[in-house]
């Protein structure tokens, strides 16, 4: 419970509008773009690190959880403020503090959306790789929390590989840097590590420095089409074996290809089994070349048919359909359960097989979509969480899909984070020890346990 | 045609006891809550806080038909202060949800609950009776003139709408002075009734003036039926579905008629209500239980079928327009701005940008964020000045930097909330895209 006394001193920090607590207010703060929902207490968004700082002493004083957030976009209930409390909103700290050219990397205030950051980067020649689906709304702040990845991770890794620094507030409010703004920095334990990807556990993020590359000349974008599943998985097996490093290589199933036609209406194939979406980039005659090579390996391998995006529309029309995935599934049915579990390449085949099988088993619909280069699968149960007894038996299935992610030598989350959503099959993954260890660790940054209470590591 | 005897049976509307139809609360858990609509919705962007997004909207509709959460004087607020109802979301959309269907479902409700307020009440009333809107534009004008010599006008800012920027009342009513059956110059290539809507009736005359002379020097034979009633939109959208009905009904009357090619509208609001909004409408309100005749339903999806933005049609049949005059090489910078309404509410966009191009005297810019919403949302602008301030000012940045000495518009609305700001700060002129192509006709210079 928050006193309102305690209440009055919140308000003073942020002023009046930026404290909410009307039932309307919280309700738009109880859920995230997974399925889970519970209520916060109040509401606040700063706009600016000391008032933070601020906030924290309070809530640390007063034994007050504290839910980090930014745009909720994350898909595994990592914003969910489960204990109640406070949900502490940083989408208002969106300002771009630095963006250094000659050293090139920028400086970014938590709430900082990422195509924000794209944009503003692209405009002196530079590029910052990580692209999750949500880049056009989500935050470097909640980027950083679920050490998000995208796409273009094949290449470019998640978003970890691309923190030079962190300002983070910790739990009873002091505020700590991490890091700094050299390319090289092996300076002390490596605390960006700790707190990327933490999900606001461990403390409280407001500020981001990120490295950033020069932009690549030239991109080019293939897509291919292919009748069976078993030629799209050597395609993408023979592509990784030839050296060509692609900047993304994604996989969609004839489910996922159906849905993306029904609503985006682009001339997708109908009757294929599986497509995918290629992307080069690099030096302009590097990348053709590249490219060529791509498309005759996919031909090779039995595609149907092979597009090759020839202007920047073009390109852009490739990718919509891939970006709007998630929201496509809804049309379909009203729930989309979806998980992001990783296996090494080699095991990606065998991989999307058995989700389709456990999908047969329990009688559900279940489309794949996959970062192939990288091994990282979305399957995307559809469903409608009304419904108890199907959703029993997607309860069912994701147990069964987590399972033998890992029995594939994978890993439960490739780029979402655990959340709440994955919760009960860390031990899946992680041995009593080391989740244990993970506990000793937040026990001593957050002693009274009021940072994000309730996720992925269990408190004492 | 039996519904044109039933006017007065189907505006019971209290008696239905379901919040919103089926199909609009289906909608609602369709919501994959992926957050897409946070960053087009103009609103949201400004404010940055989630039960003002339409995600949070959508979600709060789940509260309301899930029974825990009452349509409040907050819920009211926040329905109306919190959206232009530009439709951005619902463009944006990958999950397919009418946020725009659901939120002026909810509108509507909050009206019932809350009541409109005086001031919307009292001009949803006059918008609706024709007789009254030609009174109260003759006293609106007299009004203006008196408020001008004084100098008080200068001083008056309506919530965010600067007062002086407005453009002033025709002299005339444009029905008044264009009614009837005019014949096309030459030979006559297809027959069109002209809805002329309010803003071209009261206060763009000249938009209407551009329109007719365009249209018969395309060969085409326009007809301006008398007393045209309000397209209703705006009242719908506000809430009272009632009062909007009976414009409804009289629009569909007047014009759904199988013996003209197309109806042709110069405003992106009525446009997107005749060609997109009636069928809804009617069929929501069907649904819910309410007596709307099935032949009314039918009127209104041919009327639907036979709508078309003037751009629209002016683009289509390209091969009829006469040769321009000759220009003395000067050429005006112009650039577009996409209403909502003609955009994402008819998806005309291609259009008006393929006629600006082709002038000889229009040197085309496309400037920055053309898409987003102006902020001005009819009477949002005055009742939500604050917000609507922080969309406007990025919409006339965007403007000024684009380097143009014309902004084109299709919409009434819109050109009233850019042209009132632009005047306070520069010389930079709004016109309807009719007006120009008048002009690039005409060989009339915009300095003139």
């Amino acid at each position: 419970m928050i006193r309102e006394c305690t209440a009055q001193e919140l308000r003073h920090i942020v002023g009046e509008r930026s404290y909410l607590d009307s039932r309307e207010d919280l309700i738009g703060y109880s859920y995230d773009s997974s399925v889970d929902e519970a209520m916060p207490e109040a509401v606040i968004l700063p706009t600016n690190t000391a008032q933070v700082s601020e906030i924290m002493k309070i809530a640390y004083r007063e034994e007050i959880p504290v839910t980090p957030r930014g745009a909720g976009t994350n898909l595994s209930g990592g914003t969910i403020p489960v204990a109640g409390g406070i949900v502490l909103v940083l989408t208002r700290m969106d300002r771009l503090i630095v963006l250094n050219k000659e050293d090139r990397y920028a400086v970014v205030q938590a709430g900082c959306v990422n195509l924000n950051l794209q944009e503003a980067a692209k405009k002196v020649g530079l590029f910052y790789p990580p692209d999750p689906a949500s880049w056009s709304v989500s935050t470097l702040g909640g980027n950083v929390g679920e050490n998000a990845g995208g796409p273009r991770g094949v290449k470019y890794g998640v978003t970890r590989d691309w923190i030079l620094g962190l300002k983070v507030v910790l739990a009873d409010g002091r505020i700590i840097t991490a890091g700094g703004i050299t390319a090289k920095n092996v300076t002390g334990i490596d605390l960006i590590s700790l707190f990327t990807g933490s999900e606001g556990c461990l403390g409280i993020v407001t500020e981001v420095t990120v490295k950033l590359l020069p932009l690549p000349p030239f991109r080019q974008s293939l897509q291919a089409f292919y009748p069976l599943l078993d030629g799209a998985s050597r395609t993408v097996a023979r592509i990784i074996g030839s050296g060509i490093v692609p900047v993304a290589l994604e996989l969609m199933d004839k489910v996922v290809v159906n849905l993306i036609e029904d609503s985006a209406h682009i001339g997708l194939p109908r009757d294929v089994e599986g497509t995918l979406l290629i992307m080069v980039d690099g030096d302009e005659g590097a990348c053709r070349n590249q490219a060529e090579r791509i498309a005759s390996i996919c031909r090779e391998e039995g595609a149907s048919d092979v597009l090759v995006a020839r202007s920047d529309e073009e390109e852009e029309k490739l990718w919509l359909g891939r970006r709007s995935a998630f929201g496509v599934m809804s049309r379909k049915r009203p729930t989309c359960v979806l998980e992001d579990c990783t296996v090494p390449v080699s095991n990606l085949l065998e991989m999307i097989r058995g989700i389709v099988a456990i999908g047969e088993k329990y009688n559900l619909t279940i489309g794949v979509m996959a970062h192939a280069g990288d091994g990282n699968t979305h399957p995307m149960i559809l469903t409608d969480k009304r419904d108890k007894d199907e959703w029993a038996r997607v309860e069912k299935a994701v147990a069964e899909i987590f399972q033998l992610a890992v029995d594939l030598d994978g890993t439960l989350s490739g780029e979402h984070g655990i959340g709440i959503s994955k919760k009960p099959f860390l031990p899946l993954i992680m041995d009593d020890d080391a989740r244990k260890l993970m506990t000793e660790i937040k026990s001593v940054l957050d002693s009274k346990g009021i940072l994000n209470p309730g996720k992925f590591i269990e408190q004492r | 045609m039996e519904y044109r005897d039933k006017k007065e049976l189907f505006l019971t509307m209290e008696h239905t006891t379901q919040l919103l139809s089926d199909t609009t609360i289906e909608h609602i858990y369709h919501c994959a809550k992926c957050g897409l609509c946070l960053e087009v919705c103009p609103v949201y962007r400004e404010m940055l806080v989630e039960s003002h997004s339409p995600r949070g909207k959508v979600q709060l509709a789940r509260h309301i038909i899930e029974g825990d959460l009452a349509i409040t004087d907050r819920m009211n607020d926040i329905l109306f202060s919190s959206c232009l109802l530009c439709g951005s979301c619902v463009a944006a959309c990958p999950s397919g949800v009418r946020q725009d269907v659901l939120f002026s479902g909810l509108r509507w409700r909050a009206a019932q609950r809350h009541g409109l307020g005086f001031t919307k009440k009292l001009f949803f009333h006059v918008l609706a009776r024709g007789w009254l809107m030609s009174q109260s534009a003759w006293f609106g004008r007299w009004t203006r003139e008196i408020l001008r010599i004084t100098g008080i006008e200068e001083k008056i800012q309506a919530g965010n709408l600067p007062v002086e920027g407005v453009p002033p009342m025709n002299a005339k009513p444009f029905n008044n002075a264009y009614r009837g059956v005019i014949p096309a110059r030459g030979m006559t290539n297809a027959r069109v009734l002209y809805f002329h809507g309010c803003a071209t009736n009261y206060v763009f005359g000249d938009i209407g003036s551009a329109v007719v002379s365009v249209l018969r020097r395309m060969g085409v034979q326009v007809e301006i039926p008398r007393n045209q009633p309000c397209c209703g939109l705006p009242i719908f959208l506000s809430g009272d579905r009632k009062t909007s009905l009976a414009c409804i009904h009289d629009v569909v009357e007047k014009f759904d008629r199988d013996d003209v090619d197309a109806v042709i509208v110069d405003c992106a609001t009525c446009g997107s209500a005749l060609k997109n909004e009636y069928p809804h409408i009617l069929k929501e309100l069907r649904d819910l239980g309410e007596n709307v005749d099935d032949d009314l339903v039918e009127a209104a999806e041919r009327l639907a079928a036979a709508t078309m933005d003037i751009s629209e049609f002016i683009d289509i049949h390209r091969e009829w327009m006469p040769k321009f005059s000759p220009t003395n090489g000067e050429k005006m910078k112009v650039t577009y701005h996409d209403p909502c309404h003609l955009l994402r509410g008819q998806g005309v966009g291609v259009e008006p940008r393929r006629l600006l191009t082709m002038l000889p005297n229009v040197d085309f810019l496309e400037m920055n964020e053309a898409d987003r919403c102006c902020g001005g949302g009819g009477e949002y602008q005055i009742e939500y000045g604050d917000t609507s301030a922080l969309i406007t000012n990025r919409k006339i940045a965007n403007i000024c930097r684009s380097g143009a000495e014309i902004v084109a518009t299709g919409c009434p609305g819109c050109n009233i909330t850019i042209g009132a700001h632009l005047k306070k700060i520069n010389d930079i002129r709004i016109l309807h895209p009719v007006q120009l192509i008048h002009m690039a006709l005409e060989g009339d210079n915009w300095k003139t």
